[in-house]
């Protein structure tokens, strides 16, 4: 969120500049979208934009360069986004500000079009989603808003196209204008810059305090949300109840604790459904049209390089990490971006935060952490591209490492379920370990997330997911398939088959006591592990033709279970939060998978 | 009374809220101030959160601030599945 300077440094360069403003989800992103074409992410929640983007349009030769801020309730909020909204606002390097403000909730966005008018900037209302407004049997008075606030106010929907011929006639008209003739049509006064009041400055007992009463902020606050309410007042009609519509009915059911919370849950149990299976589906097809081509990429290395140990690790190494992708992570980047697409587009998602809160608390995540943590049950590999929904890092690292480390995807599961069946491991000594493991690492975790004391959230209206934007953000989020993904694995492929080939791991082989006394499993089963672990279909292969008790297994799968990532998850890892967060994964998963072994050793009897 | 008394359906208006200057400052963002009316609309159970109608807006509240919120009954409607 840092881009406010680099952006004040280029105005300075730019004609015509417009500056976006307006209340968190009144659809800022979605107007620039549909006004200059470009494809900002436009959710149906606060909190989308996270950066300040720009777009440009140009209409008669004229240069708008539109300044899409990240949306505040108030300008005078002690938070990042103000802050930076607040920067570009007090440099004054902007022609107009655009203050985008939801008709249908028009008394509270109009504290912040107040707070605007305040400070004197040159400012045009566009009043969004009127077409919603009308539905709730809303009447807005344009005319009459214009009057009062002395400034040109626009009604627009950014769903229906209405009032984009106007704005543009708008912006046409002032593109003709010379730059003088600009600054006399708004009023541009020197006002001192904005202090905030500190936050222990108000003892909330006036009669005692040092500050004067006039420049105690809450009362001026006050005082603008009076003038906000009675202008709303003044030209808001409201008439027959709003129409029945199915969407309201179903919005009131998933609001509802009980019911509402099963449905969710239900949903995101759905959506892993439709991922695995969709998974599955296509996994075949893909990888019997890619075998060919693999077994050629192979004999083909085999065939131009002198044989040694750098041609076998390239000959297995390249066709993997050619095939993985295509195979298992570009389905799952599509289905997984789509299903984010619709969660986001309908306003279902901020609502798993308010059903779930409680249980986000336990690991110190919102409540939203349960859709990524649902599908990684599926496949761990999109869910970690799932935990974008995320509001920040730091809960995105609790969830990938809660991911990486101990939810077992489909495939773990099946490989630990054939691996205990042939040795006699107890099932129920690995699921209990895993729940412990679990619950301590959830712990431990919730200790690096800031707890939010104070939940306090706007649930955006239910609405049908508009296809055009869940199209355009299918597109965003595939776009890093083939330059980051693609690569990535590659390099990462070729590293572990290297350490895998060069027998290094079985150095082990020779500790045979000492892994005995600490792990309580032959050195044999303990290379095996470690391989494993770096390759989890490799498993059968390494651990089905060793002589293993049925403690000894237990112990050994247990320690499979708890440790690492697979290699498609490390590469999306590195990719959502850089090399440094996948470090750390993979170490806290080596220590957990000792761990478990050493205390599974100490207590398991024999 | 505390907001947390209230009782699904019931609209009461907003008196004061008895916490810090920071958090009384986002709720006002919220349109939540004194003299403002706020319905009930629903309550998380095992100590969740409230959900609130305030204005056209639907606001959730965690259990620790709404038991901040003083409120007034001011009136008793029926639980609505339709809303106002």
């Amino acid at each position: 969120m840092s881009n406010v300077f680099e952006i004040l440094a280029e105005m300075k360069a730019i004609g015509l500049k417009l500056v976006l403003v307006g209340n968190p989800n009144v659809g800022k992103s979605s107007v620039i979208n549909l006004l200059t074409g470009s494809q900002f992410f436009a959710s149906n929640y606060p909190g989308t934009s996270t950066e300040i983007e720009k777009a440009v349009l140009k209409i008669n030769q004229v240069e708008f360069a539109f300044y899409d801020t990240l949306g505040v309730y108030s300008l005078y909020t002690d938070r990042e986004e103000a802050t930076l909204t607040r920067t570009l606002l007090e440099e004054q390097n902007y022609d107009l500000i655009i203050n985008i403000v939801d008709a249908s909730n028009l008394e509270r966005n109009l504290v912040l079009t107040y707070e605007l008018l305040e400070r004197g900037y040159p400012l045009l209302v566009l009043l969004n989603q009127v077409d919603r407004t009308r539905e709730l049997g809303i009447q807005i008075d344009v005319a009459e808003l214009a009057r009062i606030l002395q400034r040109p106010v626009i009604a627009f929907s950014a769903t229906n196209n209405e009032g984009v011929s106007e704005f543009r006639q708008f912006l046409e008209e002032l593109g003709k204008k010379p730059d003088a003739g600009r600054e006399k049509e708004f009023t541009r006064q020197g006002l001192p810059r904005i202090v905030l009041m500190e936050d222990t400055s108000c003892s909330g007992n006036c009669g005692s305090c040092s500050t004067s009463r006039e420049s105690c902020s809450i009362d001026l606050d006050l005082q603008l949300a009076e003038k906000a309410r009675k202008t709303s007042q003044a030209v808001s009609t409201f008439k027959t109840p709003a129409k029945h519509s199915l969407i309201n009915d179903v919005q009131f059911f998933i609001d509802r604790p009980y019911v509402g919370t099963i449905s969710l849950l239900l949903l995101a149990y759905l959506a892993l459904v439709v991922l695995t299976k969709f998974i599955s589906f296509s996994e075949g097809p893909i990888s019997q049209l890619l075998e060919p081509l693999s077994n050629m990429l192979h004999n083909w290395i085999l065939a131009i390089m002198p044989a040694g140990f750098l041609t076998t690790v390239l000959a297995k190494a390249i066709p993997e990490g050619l095939v993985i992708p295509f195979t298992i992570i570009m389905p799952a980047m599509l289905m997984v971006s789509l299903l984010m697409a619709v969660l986001e587009d309908t306003g279902l998602l901020p609502r798993y935060s308010v059903a779930m809160e409680r249980f986000g608390q336990l690991f110190g995540v919102s409540g939203q952490a349960v859709i990524p943590l649902s599908l990684g049950f599926g496949c761990r590999t999109p869910a970690v591209m799932a935990t974008r929904i995320l509001p920040n890092d730091a809960q995105r690292f609790i969830v990938i490492t809660l991911l990486s480390i101990v939810i077992p995807c489909a495939a773990t599961v099946g490989v630990i379920v054939m691996i205990s069946a042939k040795f006699e491991a107890s099932l129920t000594v690995i699921v209990l370990t895993m729940l412990v493991v679990m619950t301590l690492l959830g712990l431990l975790l919730s200790r690096l997330s800031p707890r939010e004391e104070a939940f306090i959230y706007e649930l955006p209206p239910l609405r049908v997911p508009r296809r055009k934007n869940v199209w355009s953000k299918i597109k965003l989020r595939f776009a890093g398939f083939f330059t980051e993904v693609l690569p990535l694995l590659l390099v990462m492929s070729i590293a572990i088959r290297a350490l895998i080939e060069s027998h290094l791991l079985e150095i082990f082989n020779s500790m045979d006591a000492l892994t005995k006394v600490i792990f309580g499993i032959p050195a044999e089963a303990f290379v095996a592990v470690l391989i494993t672990i770096f390759q989890r279909y490799l498993a059968p292969l390494v651990l089905l033709n060793l002589d293993l008790s049925a403690r000894e297994a237990t112990i050994a799968l247990s320690m499979i279970a708890l440790s690492l990532p697979c290699l498609p998850v490390m590469v999306v890892t590195v990719r959502e939060m850089g090399f440094s967060s996948l470090t750390k994964i993979l170490l806290m998963g080596f220590i957990t998978s000792a761990l478990v072994g050493i205390s599974l050793n100490l207590i398991l009897p024999f | 009374m505390l907001a947390t008394e209230m009782k699904k359906g019931q609209k009461a208006m907003v008196r004061s809220f008895g916490r810090g200057r920071g958090m009384e400052r986002r709720l006002f963002e919220m349109g939540i101030m004194p003299g403002t009316e706020i319905e009930l609309l629903e309550k998380h159970p095992f100590k969740g959160p409230l959900l609130f109608q305030v204005g056209q807006a639907r606001i959730v509240l965690g259990r620790n601030i709404a038991a901040h919120l003083e409120v007034e009954i001011t009136e008793i409607s029926l639980p609505s599945h339709f809303g106002s």
